[in-house]
């Protein structure tokens, strides 16, 4: 019984493993540190950092642009993070996600209350304003665009990175 | 081997429950955030009774409600919801619930909720004719099903409740005629029974930001002045005032600084306005624009057609932000937000000349974890900051005479 059991178990967690390999990526927590773990984390690669939010009328236009800019350059990291304040939506922050093509990338959501001290570890100067784009380059260098960014820009940008490489 | 896969996949299978797990413990911490008490809130909004009662509307566990003090915020009455359910309130950064009490006691109240997925906001409202015994069936300010949120009340000498909000109607008839629609319209109303009605909904100004609060007031009988973030020519989102000539016509925009703040996007960042009995506007506002970046103060001697030169507020490095500015009788008092890296705390400047020279800033208050905006409330003889606060709960603190 006990064996049956246990087999049973073995078999939901290998349904739920091949379930979960499929899936999408969860949305991770941006807690306190987290910011400094990206730059660790990305150190000597292009990244684009976005800021973003699910009330924020210029990011649900500028969202599906990125998800495109994304799929366009599999060199630049693209990492996400919804910067609401709590109490926030995961469900509707992935669902966002999901339909700007967004589902793979790296994908935060604020996760600490103390949205100043978040914002404080990220950049003193930013006051909440999103959406933001913080553009990382190989040698760390950081340039912020604040509101919607201009695809543009951005491919400037990659094609700056990709060309130093 | 099948051993060592199998190990594999399981631990395959945690990787991404970490995120998740972590998540969830977050939702079951905040799971005490879910009672509707004062101790609970987010947001917190105060306003004094003619009597002297201070009252409290506050946002907690998806709920609004009420609670009255004698003793100057030290003890409160027991709470009265005003919602009948958990709704999912607009917990937008800028958002809180408004109340005003007239005269004769009754309370007026307003505040957002999310009406939808995809975020559009309702503006509802409700009010208590037995003193907050009890508080009337939350009603929509307008019959318009389009977006509404970041609503505002004031209450003229008269009684009437005058309401102000941001409202996205107009983007419908732009998207029929293939016309690109920005921000959203200044809408208002008023009220002449005390709050149990309002009048049909007006356009005061098209086309301004739709992510900041409002700062209203009234300048004379009749003659509600509203600062607001506008958007002027090319984008920018710099601030405006606007006189109403009364409660049924709108005045002229004008222009409070030229911060040259072009941004497309939600800076989650509205302004102040006090009038003091001598007529002088006083405004504070934040900015990020070409011409000057961080918190602001100017005030106007000619009903909001021209303001002084912005005064910068706060240290810069310490990222100051929420500005609340209120004209009382011993001064014109500011206060804001600063964060040092571990702690906020709340900066007070006071101006006994009618905004000309102002007080070294001083901290009146601070708190290590989130807190609400501070705002300044005055019983007629004296003004106090009301911050609601995480770690330390909700506080009223007398802003002293001598800074």
């Amino acid at each position: 019984m006990r064996r049956r059991f246990a087999g049973i178990v073995g078999l939901g967690i290998l349904i739920a493993s091949v379930t979960m390999l499929g899936a999408a990526p969860a949305l991770k927590p941006f807690e306190r540190g987290t910011w400094q773990s990206v730059l660790k984390g990305h150190a000597g690669r292009p990244t684009l950092v976005h800021f973003w939010g699910v009330t924020c009328g210029p990011c649900k236009v500028e969202l599906p642009l990125l998800g495109q800019f994304a799929k366009d350059h599999p060199g630049i990291d693209v990492i996400t993070i919804s910067a609401d304040l709590v109490p926030n939506l995961p469900a509707a922050t992935q669902s966002m996600l999901d339909k700007a093509g967004l589902s793979s990338t790296e994908n935060f959501i604020f996760s600490d209350g103390f949205v100043e001290r978040l914002r404080f570890e990220i950049d003193p100067a930013w006051q909440g304003d999103i959406p933001r784009t913080m553009l990382i380059s190989r040698d760390g260098t950081i340039t912020t665009i604040e509101g919607s960014a201009e695809i543009a820009d951005l491919e400037k940008w990659s094609g700056q990175q990709l060309a130093t490489h | 081997m099948v051993r060592i896969g199998l190990l594999g996949i399981v631990a395959l299978a945690l990787l991404p429950g970490t995120a998740l797990a972590q998540m969830h413990g977050q939702h079951a911490s905040e799971a005490a955030c879910e009672e509707p008490t004062l101790r609970r809130a987010t947001k917190v909004t105060p306003a004094f009774g003619p009597d002297g009662t201070l009252w409290l509307v506050w946002m907690a566990g998806g709920q609004v409600s009420v609670a009255s003090s004698q003793d100057a915020g030290r003890s409160f009455s027991a709470p009265i919801q005003v919602t009948a359910k958990r709704l999912n309130l607009d917990w937008g950064p800028d958002a809180r619930p408004k109340i005003v009490v007239d005269r004769k006691g009754g309370i007026a109240l307003a505040f957002s909720i999310f009406r939808d997925e995809a975020f559009n906001g309702q503006v509802l409202y409700s009010r208590s004719g037995d003193g907050g015994k009890s508080f009337a069936e939350l009603k929509a300010i307008t019959a318009n099903n389009e977006s509404q949120r970041f609503e505002a009340l004031a209450l003229d000498q008269d009684g009437t409740i005058f309401a102000a909000w941001l409202d996205k109607r107009n983007r419908v008839p732009a998207k029929e005629a293939g016309q690109k629609y920005e921000g959203a319209g200044l809408f208002f109303a008023s009220s002449r029974d005390g709050g149990a009605t309002y009048t049909e909904a007006g356009l005061a100004r098209d086309n301004t930001c739709e992510c900041c609060r409002l700062g209203l007031t009234f300048v004379a009988p009749g003659r509600a002045a509203v600062i607001f973030r506008n958007i002027f020519d090319g984008g920018v989102r710099d601030h405006a005032v606007m006189t109403f000539t009364d409660v049924a016509t709108p005045g002229e925009v004008h222009r409070v600084s030229n911060d040259d703040w072009q941004i497309n996007a939600c800076p989650h960042h509205g302004p102040s306005l006090t009038v003091a009995p001598n007529g002088t506007y006083h405004v504070a506002w934040y900015t990020n624009g070409k011409a000057r970046k961080g918190l602001f103060y100017a005030h106007s001697r000619d009903e909001g057609r021209t303001f002084s030169a912005p005064m910068l507020l706060g240290q810069p490095g310490r990222n100051p932000t929420r500005p609340y500015v209120l004209a009382g009788v011993a001064g014109t008092v500011m206060v804001w937000k600063e964060f040092d890296g571990e702690k906020t705390s709340v900066q007070m400047t006071i101006s006994r000349d009618d905004g000309e020279t102002w007080s070294p800033p001083k901290t009146i208050s601070s708190t290590t974890d989130t807190s609400d905006h501070p705002l300044l409330v005055s019983n007629g003889r004296q003004t106090y900051l009301s911050w609601m606060t995480k770690a330390d709960g909700y506080r009223l603190t007398a802003i002293e005479d001598q800074p």
